[in-house]
């Protein structure tokens, strides 16, 4: 029982920073119908560079949200980059991988190739069923639960949410009635680079991460995305809760080993699953 | 006329290109030689990618998978006593069966999907080595792999090791210019301007697209078996992601779904890689650099590629060749000759069918 308990608490948490990331591939995904391969990077920035925030003494709290915004800032370079300009969107997709590849070698030029990590919030781990729980899950719960209710509100509820989704189901239409859409499409990467990035603050403290760890966190995310059909955010939070716990009771039960691979050979399931769902999809 | 003084010139470079490449491994240094030797094989992986990202359209991120699926099958089998020429025969087939497995579900996905899924591919490939210790060899890798002999004929010194790579190479591109003019080749081309349209042309699009997928794991296995009797050493650490990710860059570089783009950007990537990493090599220096530079490099050549040139070195050089030929008085004098160019469209040069500008 008490096993189960630290695997499932364990696994919610991660999964929710999964889910972050899913959210952030489903914003970018509506809006522009781009695959930011690069999703995984803002993850990186954000946790690396609270790292070096609180190593320059710039307290909790501060230090995460400068990291969130730098990472919003880095999203917005990298969506001029990646969408800017008239360009095919799978050129999109290739241009993002090279952005991943290209803050891989930032990452090991600032932070090297040591694993990085910093301790979260201070104050003892609280006992559930008799597992230890770092008080980090908690945070973790609260904040993207707080982020999970603004986007759903922002995307289903607000003018301004509508008109970024208008852009992507009819860019020509919603051109028509006014959306700048290129803007919006930038507005997107920004927000999901600031979604990224809170996902590395909220996840460095629990596993350290390296340079290159974005493409692992970013094809998870993406499996996530694709439980909602890279579309919808709310079965992308589920999709990041399943994968999540799923990694966390193979590790647990089986072997830790197989995680990765279990997890993959589960991405390439949902991904058959939902090329049938929807035959010949957008791209051609 | 004009085609056919274009195929003089051509066949003249083509022989020069051959003459080069066979007086090379004669005058290289020994680490040249090994540079030499891997331009061939990422030529080799590149041309089969080419075919798949500029006729399927098609972006596999899973071709660093095939590589090493090929290195571990030459491996194992000439460790267990096989003879090595069956393991390197071995290589290509076995990859081709497992990338023809993978594919018949795999290439229902398209676009960024496929791009995933290969990704994941790959991944769970890095995955599974370390699990299979007792055959892979696990993290450690394997070594001591026999050299390479083909009958009476030792395979040893690197230069062996050059000739027999680019005798592949050859070969390779001449299957892939032969695809590229064949009945499927038309097929493909098709494909990659319309699926649809294709396939209501009677293009088997599911089909072709599976050959195709199949035949360019066939390339990066042949390649990969080479390999793993050139440097005698495989282990995960020489397969990891970014060089799935090197590939795509060498063919977006070269120009897709063009032969020599190939040749093109597997040399011009190699040997920008080289030149880095020697620059960025000093004791001075933090260890790390030279991949620092080499990835920045990569990616800034990546997007300025595509940004500013989509369709590759070799296709805007053959495209201001051609421009340059219609501004001169000798081609404007012959303005009737479009009519021979016309019905002969099967017979142009293999880096001047135009191929759609996306990906």
């Amino acid at each position: 029982m008490t096993a189960f308990v630290e695997y499932l608490l364990t696994g919610v948490s991660r999964g929710l920073v999964f889910s972050l990331l899913a959210m952030g591939f489903v914003l970018i995904y509506r809006v522009t119908r781009v695959v930011n391969f690069a999703q995984g990077a803002f993850a990186i920035f954000g946790g690396f560079i609270t790292y070096s925030l609180l190593k320059a003494g710039i307290p909790h709290g501060v230090s995460e949200l400068l990291a969130i915004l730098a990472a919003g800032l880095i999203g917005l370079i990298f969506g001029i980059i990646a969408i800017g300009g008239d360009i095919p969107l799978l050129a999109s997709l290739v241009i993002t991988i090279g952005l991943s590849i290209f803050s891989e070698a930032i990452g090991m030029l600032i932070w090297g190739t040591t694993p990085i990590t910093y301790s979260g919030l201070a104050g003892h781990d609280f006992v559930i069923f008799g597992a230890f729980i770092q008080r980090q899950y908690l945070i973790v719960v609260i904040a993207s639960l707080v982020v999970f209710v603004a986007v759903l509100y922002g995307f289903g509820r607000t003018y301004f949410g509508k008109a970024m989704s208008a852009c992507a189901s009819n860019p020509y239409a919603a051109r028509l009635s006014g959306i700048n859409v290129k803007r919006m499409g930038l507005i997107a990467f920004t927000l999901g680079g600031a979604l990224g990035g809170l996902a590395g603050v909220l996840i460095t403290p629990l596993s350290p991460l390296t340079y290159n760890a974005d493409i692992s966190l970013g094809i998870t995310g993406f499996a996530a995305a694709i439980v909602g059909g890279l579309t919808s955010p709310g079965l992308a939070v589920l999709g990041g809760l399943v994968f999540g716990i799923a990694e966390q009771f193979v590790a647990g039960y089986w072997s830790p080993s197989n995680e990765t691979a279990v997890a993959l050979a589960l991405l390439i399931v949902l991904l058959l699953w939902q090329a049938k769902r929807v035959p010949a999809g957008g791209l051609e | 006329m004009r085609i056919r003084a274009n195929r003089k010139i051509s066949s003249y470079a083509v022989i020069a290109a051959g003459m080069i490449t066979l007086a090379l491994p004669l005058t290289l240094s020994s680490t040249n030689t090994e540079i030499y030797v891997t331009v061939g094989l990422y030529t080799i992986v590149v041309a089969g990618l080419s075919l798949l990202m500029g006729f399927a359209g098609q972006v596999s991120l899973g071709q660093a998978a095939f590589y090493g699926i090929g290195s571990y099958t030459a491996a194992i089998m000439a460790l267990h006593g096989w003879s090595p020429l069956a393991a390197l025969i071995a290589a290509p087939i076995t990859t081709a069966f497992l990338a023809f497995l993978i594919g018949i579900p795999l290439l229902r996905l398209k676009g960024h999907a496929l791009a995933f899924g290969t990704l994941a591919v790959q991944l769970i490939f890095l995955a599974v080595i370390p699990e299979t210790a007792s055959l892979t060899g696990g993290s450690i890798g394997l070594s001591a792999i026999p050299s390479l002999r083909i009958g009476p004929l030792a395979i040893s010194s690197g230069r062996d090791y050059a000739y027999l790579v680019w005798i592949v190479v050859l070969v390779t591109l001449i299957i892939a210019r032969n695809i590229v003019h064949s009945r499927p080749g038309r097929g493909l081309r098709a494909m990659a301007a319309s699926v649809s349209g294709a396939s209501a042309t009677g293009v088997e699009v599911e089909r072709y697209k599976l050959k195709d997928f199949t035949l360019s794991a066939a390339f990066a296995g042949i390649a990969g078996g080479i390999y793993a009797f050139f440097i005698g050493y495989v282990s995960p650490d020489a397969f990891p992601v970014v060089l799935s990710i090197e590939f795509v860059i060498m063919v977006v570089v070269g120009g897709m779904g063009t032969v020599t783009g190939a040749l093109v950007g597997a040399a011009l990537i190699t040997v920008i890689s080289q030149v880095l990493t020697t620059l960025g090599t000093s004791p001075s220096l933090p260890p790390q650099l030279p991949t620092v530079l080499s990835l920045g490099v990569y990616a800034v050549i990546l997007v300025a590629i595509l940004r500013l040139l989509p369709s590759g070195l070799v296709g805007a050089f053959s495209s201001l060749w051609k421009k340059a030929q219609a501004a001169s008085p000798v081609s404007q004098f012959k303005a009737d000759e479009n009519v021979e160019a016309v019905s002969s469209v099967d017979k142009e040069e293999p880096n001047e069918f135009t191929l759609v500008d996306e990906v």
